[in-house]
């Protein structure tokens, strides 16, 4: 088949153009060592490469720009969750191990005799530093090189100094540096070492170097942490080095801990405990938020889509406000508006029908509060679905049906609403996942609360699973378990999977998918 | 084949175009402080570049210790770190925070507690500036005259709440742990009791017991008498306090720039004795703490040394925060504005917020014990003896 | 299905619509209200504060340290090359999947949407992580970038749109690509002719959803940029507030109201190509 120059040039630089970023992020990725990132981006990219030159594939070649950027970017973190979960990463497990050693291994302990000496630095043209530090009874010393000091004479000819201020300014080639010159080379001057004895002399502060030891060794290959001031022996204990008396020094590291996330989390009494009361309230939630928004959204896109409604373009962006406005502030001011004491919808209340309703401290109240803000919040967003899905039914079956003397409502129920469906209930099955999981809503109104009587199970009357679950993770021990959150994110989406499948079981869209297929 | 030979060609073409980025910022001094703290650290910055030609950007960011926990290791984080004493447990666990040495002469500049307040496993690390505490904030055309002890404080709010025509005379955030700590602490409640070696114990939650209970029977008594009502969260108390609709509120040094923008005659004294005893809120110090990921540890704390404390520079911090300045010469130099000696004066009693990560485990619970209580849903004893067992298990990983 | 209505029918529905701005706006007013306040509240017991002033809304653009103009045009960047994108994107797959029959095409829908429900709490640290390494070795595609931040955005909206673009597609009758392609069109070609003329509708309102969607994120925005030039509004602005004890809201509801307006502007100009039923040509067979 002959095909047009101008594709296949494109083709050829689209290709290009991603061949070369790859294979030269490949090679460097492979020389600074992560044989595994590379070995997984050349396969990546031979895929594509496929995708494009092998007819056979053609339809991919549609998908791949789109799922690029998918797979690297939702893909991808699902894969670090699921790896996270196997590990301790959290508050005291924040480091790798290797970065834990360095820190301990950078430590230093001051000797009972430990001296400072006061120190001039100097620089030659090529930018070299030297140092001569002066010992407490006045002896000089001079660092030959970056890691040994010699005993000097100063009153050595080599050694200048012009104004005979009795200060040193110069010796061979080396300039003395002035503080501002010395703190502009501080970042040299802290990395120095020298040898002294058994110790190491190292800069304190802008004055001084310190003679001091190196506090502890790790020995890799019995996997122990020794204290070389006092003898203690470390082991590395689930993310920790811990001596044999019990002592554990900071900070911890992360390991993996295999399905100790797991077991925790369906063991935890706090988890089983009102698990089935936040999971009936969440899937309610879920439940409710999508039909609301729906319901709201259908009837507005119904009307608005009317060729006959007049105003209905300042309307339809009229109702677009509730979207356009940061989340974080409206949340903020429902809350206010559902005060209990001083809330408008109250003082409105209590003017028309004489009632209080305590909105945020009663369970329901508090739930209903919740629904009508993502109400307010998620309407919007189906209006514009429903209009855009609306524009894809054919005005030609409506208008047979109304001449068939069908009601509108009969028109509605048996021809427009089905065809919406069909385009419509994936994003409804969406939409019900993203409510599942819709932490910030709660959280910014109602925090979870209000709180339910009982020992030992903090799940508030509007937790969700993700906000209970999640509120577990980093308000327990001490502070962030991440790896705990993560067990948790997939457990959750598990349930959410399933919850989806048998929705789809049930709607026409599997049908419809099917039928395509 | 000639597909191939084009695809191989152009590939090697772009290969040349692509440069190497480098990330090295060493000789960069990278500060992360929130929006209050930024103009100053910008302007102190501008000098140190002037003086030493050694670039310091300041980065406005939100949580400055999250950000360090993901970036730090990665060796994106910042050098330098701007925020509140309580942070530096977890950091520390994490390995994120370099201890800071200060000579005596420039120690003793500063208020002890504020030192002690960042202080950890016996070593320093941070330099603070400010010290922060809640004290009773009142209105001076509803109560010319503060009152000492909860009891006068009782009556006066009595008198003043008229919740028909929504004026209130008292009232605390709910629910709310940190506000409504002094009243738990002034009977004898603590948060965590103390190790021989003065250190916290995580397993000693002093919340139930008797004296907290003492205090929590107080605070349901605000809610019986009808002072303290449903719903008075942090919007609504300062919104009701600047529209002269509330008497007293016990609030910090935050709320005075809105206060005064407001035009409330306004006045700030020490939260009233309990029983006779003095109530203690927590007290938080604001500092500057070194990343253990700094490139440039010994200039950071050159820049903290010679460029932050100073006089000048704490001034200009005060400033922006109406808290009373940690480092002693810039707060005598303050002391007599009233706001500062309000906040001073309630702070002496009050007590180190805990800074250890345990912590985390007790925020959540505390709270719902609250409003447990003054939702009325639980008794304070029963309420706070829940609370406590929760935190234990929390604390003990269960 | 429409037909001319009854004027109780339409006093009806404009009832019925102004019931549900009114709705819409009640928050809003508020929000209003708290950026005329100098006390800087952000919940006034009465509507109109005693003393009302415009502050807030000059400082909106005198404010120095805060540019909240450059954030907005950067927002307006970001959210603007993210939604053009993902139309074209999202369309390019939509019609793969409803124009081509291929193995593994069922399996591909269900996981595009199955993907979308993975709770998003760790991918924060993970996708910080992976740029930060990008960043790297590729400069440009680092941390606070707005191409890195516009591609993560293109990640996260793959799914749903495909889906929405999917079911539209479906519904557009092959008919007209079978003569095009008799005459010699390529796939390609009647995809971009025939397909994405028909489809206007829905790819504007793709762009206006994600327009808005990438406009009002702050979460993703905000671990990504670092720097003040480069911040959209909903970052600039959340930081500007820091938590809940913030005295400044005032500017913070101010900027929120002018900060709506941009989408406003977007939806005004695109609405036209929402509604195009009449004008559409095939139908379904």
């Amino acid at each position: 088949m002959e095909k047009p120059l101008f594709s296949i040039s494109l083709k050829i630089i689209f290709l290009g153009i991603l061949d070369a970023l790859a294979i030269w992020s490949i090679i460097t990725i492979i020389f600074d060592g992560y044989y595994w990132v590379g070995g997984i981006l050349s396969l990546g990219v031979i895929i594509i490469n496929y995708i494009f030159l092998s007819e056979r594939a053609y339809p991919f070649r549609y998908m791949v720009p789109g799922l690029i950027f998918l797979v690297i970017m939702v893909i991808y973190p699902i894969f670090y969750t699921i790896y996270v979960s196997f590990t301790n990463y959290g508050t005291g497990h924040i480091l790798n191990k290797e970065q834990a050693i360095e820190q301990f291994e950078n430590q230093v302990y001051f000797p009972k005799d430990s001296v400072s000496y006061t120190f001039q630095a100097f620089k030659n043209d090529s930018g070299e530093i030297k140092i001569i530090l002066f010992s407490p009874e006045e002896e000089a010393y001079l660092c030959e090189n970056k890691k040994i000091i010699v005993k000097v004479d100063l009153s050595d000819p080599r050694f200048i100094d012009q104004d005979k201020d009795g200060i040193i300014d110069q010796f061979d080639n080396y300039k003395k540096l002035d503080k501002i010159q010395i703190i502009q080379s501080l970042n040299e001057l802290q990395n120095l070492r020298f040898k002294k004895d058994e110790y190491i002399i190292k800069l304190a502060n802008l004055t001084e170097f310190i003679v001091c030891n190196k506090k502890y060794q790790f020995d890799p290959s019995l996997d122990r942490l020794l204290d070389l001031e006092n003898g203690k022996i470390y082991h590395d204990i689930e993310g920790y080095f811990i001596s044999e008396d019990g002592e554990r020094l900071t900070p911890g590291f992360r390991v993996k801990i295999g399905f100790k996330n797991f077991t925790k989390l369906i063991r935890s009494p706090q988890i089983s405990g009102p698990f089935l009361r936040v999971f009936g309230w969440t899937f309610l939630w879920a439940f409710l938020s999508v039909i609301t928004t729906f319901a709201l959204g259908l009837t507005l896109a119904i009307i608005l889509n009317d060729p006959y409604m007049k105003l209905r373009k300042i309307y339809r962006t009229l109702l677009i406000i509730p979207y356009s406005i940061p989340g974080f502030i409206s949340c903020l001011i429902w809350c206010g508006l559902f005060n209990t004491e001083v809330g408008i919808i109250n003082r409105i209340l209590n003017n028309l029908f004489q009632v209080i309703i305590p909105w945020l401290q009663h369970p329901i109240w508090a739930k209903v509060a919740v629904v009508v803000v993502n109400l307010w919040l998620g309407f919007p967003y189906m209006m514009i679905i429903t209009l855009g899905a609306l524009q894809s039914i054919p005005f030609e079956l409506g208008e047979a049906a109304a001449i068939d003397g069908a009601s509108r409502w009969q028109q509605f129920k048996s021809i427009t609403f089905p065809l919406l469906l069909v385009s419509l209930a994936p994003l409804l099955i969406g939409s019900f996942a993203f409510n599942f999981n819709n932490f910030n809503v709660i959280y910014l109104v109602t925090q979870g609360r209000p709180a339910i009587p009982g020992a030992g199970t903090p799940a508030g009357a509007t937790d969700i699973l993700i906000s209970y679950t999640y509120r577990l993770a980093f308000e327990g021990a001490r502070g962030n378990q991440w790896g705990l959150a993560s067990a948790v994110s997939l457990i959750i989406f598990i349930i959410i999977a399933v919850i989806s499948a048998i929705g789809f079981h049930y709607t026409r869209a599997l049908e419809e998918v099917s039928k395509n297929v | 084949m000639k597909k191939f030979l084009t695809v191989f060609l152009v590939l090697m073409m772009l290969i040349g175009l692509i440069s190497i980025a480098s990330a090295s910022e060493v000789g960069k001094l990278l500060i992360w402080c929130d929006a209050d703290r930024a103009p100053v650290l910008e302007e102190v910055g501008k000098e140190f570049t002037a003086k030493y030609n050694i670039p310091v950007e300041v980065q406005e960011v939100g949580d400055p210790h999250r950000r360090l926990t993901t970036a730090g290791p990665a060796g994106e984080g910042a050098d330098l770190i701007i925020g509140a004493h309580d942070w530096i447990g977890e950091l520390i666990e994490n390995g994120l925070l370099e201890p800071i040495s200060l000579f005596t002469e420039l120690r003793s500049k500063f208020v002890p507690v504020s030192l002690e307040a960042f202080t950890y496993g016996g070593k320093l690390y941070g330099l603070p500036y400010a010290t922060e505490a809640v004290a009773l904030f009142y209105n001076k055309d509803l109560v010319p005259e503060p009152p000492a002890t909860f009891e006068e404080l009782i009556t006066i709010a009595k008198g003043l709440t008229n919740r028909e025509k929504g004026e209130y005379g008292f009232l605390i955030q709910m629910p709310d742990p940190y506000h409504s700590f002094p009243l738990l602490s002034a009977t004898g409640g603590y948060i965590f009791g103390e190790n021989p070696d003065g250190t916290a114990n995580p397993l000693d939650i002093g919340l139930a017991s008797e004296g907290a209970i003492r205090g929590a029977n107080l605070l349901l008594r605000l809610v019986q008498e009808g002072i303290e009502v449903p719903g008075a969260d942090y919007q609504t108390v300062i919104g009701l306090f600047n529209e002269g609709k509330l008497a007293m509120m016990i609030a910090g040094p935050w709320t005075i720039e809105g206060i005064r923008e407001a035009g409330i005659n306004y006045g700030i004294a020490k939260i009233p004795t309990i029983d006779g005893q003095v109530a203690k809120p927590f007290v938080g110090v604001q500092g500057c703490m070194v990343s253990a990921f700094s490139e440039n540890k010994l200039l950071t704390r050159t820049f903290l040394i010679d460029f932050v404390a100073t006089k000048e520079t704490m001034l200009k911090l005060y400033e922006r925060a109406n808290r009373p300045p940690a480092f002693l010469p810039a707060l005598e130099e303050v002391s007599e504005n009233p706001d500062i000696k309000g906040i001073a004066i309630s702070a002496a009693d009050g007590i180190p917020m805990p800074k250890i990560p345990e912590m985390a485990s007790v925020w959540g619970a505390w709270a719902d014990a609250l409003e447990l209580i003054v939702n009325q849903k639980l008794g304070p004893e029963q309420a706070l003896k829940d609370a406590v067992e929760h935190m234990k298990k929390a604390i003990q990983g269960e | 299905m429409y037909r001319k209505h009854s004027p109780v029918g339409a006093f009806g529905r404009h009832i019925l619509i102004w019931t549900v701005i009114g709705f819409a706006m009640f928050p809003v007013i508020w929000i209003f209200s708290a950026s005329i306040n100098p006390a800087n509240t952000l919940l006034g017991q009465s509507l109109i504060p005693k003393n009302y002033t415009w502050n807030h809304y000059v400082e909106f653009f005198t404010n120095k340290q805060h540019p909240f103009g450059l954030w907005i045009l950067n927002s307006v960047k970001v959210s603007g090359v993210t939604a053009l994108f993902t139309v074209i994107l999202a369309a390019l797959g939509a019609y793969a999947f409803s124009r081509f029959r291929f193995k593994g095409r069922r399996t591909g829908l269900l996981s595009l949407l199955l993907v979308q429900m993975f709770p998003q709490m760790l991918a924060m640290v993970a996708i910080y992580l992976l740029l930060l390494n990008i960043g790297k070795y590729i400069s440009w595609l680092g941390l606070n970038q707005h191409i890195s931040l516009i591609m993560v955005y293109l990640g996260g909206a793959m799914g749903f749109n495909m889906w929405l673009m999917k079911g539209y597609f479906d519904t557009i009758s092959y008919s007209l690509e079978e003569s095009a392609m008799i005459d010699g069109a390529t796939h390609f070609q009647s995809f971009i002719r025939i397909i994405l003329p028909l489809a206007r509708p829905i790819l504007a309102v793709i762009f206006i959803l994600q327009f808005i969607g990438t406009y009002s994120d702050f979460i993703l925005a905000s671990i990504l940029l670092s720097s003040k030039e480069n911040y959209t509004l909903a970052v600039g602005l959340r930081l500007f507030i820091t938590g809940q004890y913030s005295t400044r809201w005032g500017a913070f509801a101010a900027a929120s109201i002018i900060g709506a307006f941009p989408i406003m502007m977007i939806f005004l100009l695109l609405q036209n190509q929402l509604v195009s039923g009449l004008t559409r040509g095939g139908v379904k067979e």
